[in-house]
């Protein structure tokens, strides 16, 4: 399958004629929105809401990379994706809160890079071993089984974790720490930008561009791309598929984890059930970007992020779902691999 | 939980059964039953739970002479939040119970739209506490809800309407803390975008102006480009029409993110859902922490009703803590249910016509513990009266309550 070798080429040194044209168009499109945006908003607005929708769309692409990278490798919609954010959201606030037991703001810049590379540390960890965890118990055993099974399987996941969450924390929003202040913020041409918004956003790029160097220069990473290009080749070959897999889960995990931090500090709350919307947002996004491909789901978390704050900046809030939707099936009429999808059926 | 407190709920009813030595009779039997029907989990839990209190203890305290009275309290919070068509399933349980005679509940207009149909086709008394949204009984809209038996009022509510509710919080933004521009952002149900409607067209008749209005459903989480784009316009205040549930406490919280921090928030009585504390887990001052200061609410009922200190001693002396902001509403709910059985009672044989024509009688003023209620041909309380409240961060050991501020009569 082409999945994650979609990107394989990442170190290569020819670059084909067709993704110059791509990325052409995509600078052009996206410098006719940002035109349109400044023309219809006013600078200060278009900047401001660019960034919300960065920060949305930061949250959506680290869910969709794990869509994307489970479906690369074993062709599984892990249903249950959206909930591991979640879940990783309540790891975070549960080892801010309540073992570290803070409530407010850090204004000290050493401890809250500390408190914050802990927390990413923690909760990653954790959420990826439960991860690997899942894999192990719920999808290998039917990993020949025909696919309905570990659909299904995965849709079980998904209800047992919410229900686990709602058992400790109860139907309602728990709060999490926001140890990141409000009141830091910078001025650019008179908008007012969140430092908490640059840091998601950051955090996001470096944790995408740390997959796509694993992926791409890795031996591990290697393994992975020739388990989603071919597995019994990939098997005879000497790689050793179970343990690919359950790393393509422990990163996917861990990544739904980061997600889930970012969440908190953002938001500041977190409910037993924010998985679904999440994660359905996500699935959308990796859809879009073409399901499989890593560099694609990120596009499309990203595009999600615009589409649904842009329609707010134009007052269509309660069409922000429908535009959405409609661009999904738009692109999936024309390119029904996705925006960056290649064809599949290699494999068939 | 929830089967610990059922299971409370059935041990009292069983020693009032076997105190009265129950025996059944002709008709519907001697061993009555009044439904409870809230959203009794998460979110919820914290505005309605004391409204369920109130109402058990009313029910509890009942005495008609050759009867017994029991409640049945149904549940119809979904994942920790109302939900109509659970509430709609609830309704027909109570509907298929002969011994139901009367129902208190529900709690959010939503649920309402859909459990009316299916009362009034059963000619089933049913008492809200706290449902505001006025097109359940006014005009054309409630005629709708009542298609079935279109002049058989069976609803009644002792909660004021929006249309009441919304104005005043705008009159108290405009003509009390002094506010011209505001911006509103609504939940999109029945009860949320009905009294932000109402609150808007009282604002700008008032002189005020609004400078943006924004819908998002419940299982939104994030406000931040609604509110920025509010933040253009320059609102003194953002109006929020909805329930904690759906948004209420999560569009506060944000604000500060966004730069809005220090504007008055205002909103209806689906955010006063009590105080910040850990057993109060959800409410709006909760989940909005510091970034609740400044907040303001209102209540479509009485705050100061004469019988208060009597009343809240004893609710504290029965359940150990300290009444709730609809605790007396549920408690004269089931007082208008428990006066109508009475006075069916009165004159022959206990039917649900005869308690549903006792129950909306025009001509009846029942005395309940909010005062002399009266309902209108169509069911709506003759208490308009709004409470309107402040949070106070510093109440509740510090974790932050509402203070009541004043109440305005609109009679």
């Amino acid at each position: 399958m082409t999945a994650i070798a979609a990107t394989s080429d990442a170190g290569g040194a020819r670059v084909p004629a067709g993704r110059v044209v791509r990325l052409l168009v995509l600078i052009a499109v996206l410098v006719g929105i940002a035109a349109l945006a400044v023309h219809n908003l006013g600078t200060e607005q278009a900047i401001e809401q660019g960034v919300n929708a960065l920060t949305r769309g930061a949250i959506y692409a680290l869910i969709a990379l794990g869509y994307t990278m489970v479906y690369g490798i074993i062709e599984l919609i892990n249903f249950a994706h959206g909930d591991m954010f979640m879940v990783g959201a309540f790891v975070s606030l549960t080892f801010l809160g309540t073992i570290l037991g803070l409530e407010g703001p850090i204004y000290d810049i050493p401890v809250l890079i500390v408190t914050l590379a802990a927390t990413f540390l923690v909760t990653m960890g954790i959420m990826g071993l439960i991860g690997v965890v899942i894999e192990r118990f719920a999808y290998k055993p039917l990993r020949n089984a025909p696919r309905l099974a570990p659909l299904i399987t995965a849709i079980g996941v998904s209800f047992i974790l919410q229900n686990l969450v709602q058992l400790r924390y109860g139907p309602y929003q728990t709060n999490s720490p926001k140890i990141f202040p409000d009141t830091w913020t910078i001025e650019v041409a008179g908008a007012t930008i969140p430092v908490l918004s640059l840091f998601i956003i950051a955090v996001a790029v470096v944790l995408m561009f740390s997959l796509q160097m694993f992926i791409g220069r890795t031996r591990l990473g290697r393994a992975m791309r020739s388990t989603a290009a071919d597995r019994d080749a990939a098997s005879l070959m000497g790689v050793n598929i179970n343990r690919t897999i359950a790393i393509t889960f422990l990163i996917g995990s861990a990544l739904a984890g980061a997600a889930g931090v970012v969440n908190g500090l953002q938001y500041g709350v977190a409910r037993f059930d924010d998985g679904f919307q999440a994660g359905l947002k996500a699935f959308t996004a990796a859809v879009l970007g073409g399901i499989g491909n890593t560099v694609g789901a990120a596009l499309g978390g990203f595009i999600i992020g615009f589409i649904e704050v842009g329609a707010t900046a134009m007052g269509y809030t309660r069409w922000g779902p429908a535009i959405v939707f409609g661009v999904l099936v738009i692109v999936l009429v024309f390119r029904p691999t996705g925006l960056l999808g290649q064809q599949l059926g290699e494999r068939a | 939980m929830k089967f610990a407190r059922v299971g409370v709920v059935i041990a009292a009813a069983a020693i009032v059964v076997a105190a009265c030595g129950g025996s059944g009779g002709g008709g519907i039997g001697k061993a009555l039953k009044v439904g409870i029907t809230l959203p009794l989990s998460g979110s919820s839990l914290a505005s309605a739970g004391p409204a369920r209190d109130g109402a058990l203890l009313a029910i509890k305290e009942a005495k008609i002479d050759g009867y017994t009275l029991e409640p049945v309290v149904l549940d119809h919070a979904v994942n920790g939040v109302h939900d109509p068509q659970q509430g709609a399933k609830d309704m027909t349980t109570l509907v298929s119970e002969p011994a139901v005679v009367g129902v208190v509940g529900p709690f959010n207009s939503s649920v309402a739209k859909v459990q009316i149909p299916i009362s009034n086709e059963a000619g089933l008394l049913q008492c809200s506490p706290a449902n505001t949204n006025p097109d359940l009984t006014k005009g054309d809209k409630g005629k709708e809800l009542r298609a079935k038996n279109p002049d058989k009022i069976n609803y009644v509510r002792v909660a004021t309407t929006d249309d009441i509710q919304g104005p005043a919080v705008a009159q108290y933004g405009v003509n009390v803390l002094g506010l011209k521009k505001v911006a509103i952002v609504d939940d999109t149900e029945t009860y949320g975008k009905g009294i932000a409607d109402a609150f808007a067209a009282e604002w700008t008749k008032l002189g005020g102006e609004v400078v943006g209005r924004e819908g998002a459903p419940k299982g939104t989480t994030d406000y931040t480009a609604i509110l920025t784009k509010f933040k253009d316009a320059g609102p003194e205040a953002v109006f929020y029409g909805g329930v904690t549930a759906t948004g209420g406490g999560l569009v506060r919280k944000q604000m500060p993110q966004v730069g809005l921090g220090d504007l008055v928030y205002l909103g209806g009585d689906g955010i006063q859902d009590g105080p910040g504390t850990a057993e109060n887990a959800g409410s709006f001052i909760s989940v909005a922490g510091e970034a609740a200061a400044n907040s303001f609410s209102s209540v479509a009922a009485i705050a100061e009703y004469p019988g208060k200190a009597d009343f809240d001693a004893k609710y504290l002396k029965e359940y150990g803590v300290a009444a709730g902001a609809y605790s007396a509403s549920g408690y004269a709910c089931a007082q208008v249910v428990i006066d109508a059985i009475k006075a069916a009672a009165a004159k022959g044989d206990i039917t649900r016509e005869a308690v549903r024509v006792a129950g909306t009688d025009p001509a009846t003023t029942f005395e309940t513990v909010l005062g002399p209620v009266k309902f209108d041909a169509v069911g709506d309380t003759s208490q308009k009266i709004i409470s309107l409240y402040k949070v106070d961060l510093a109440a509740a050991d510090g974790k932050g309550d509402w203070a009541f501020d004043k109440q305005v009569d609109y009679k």
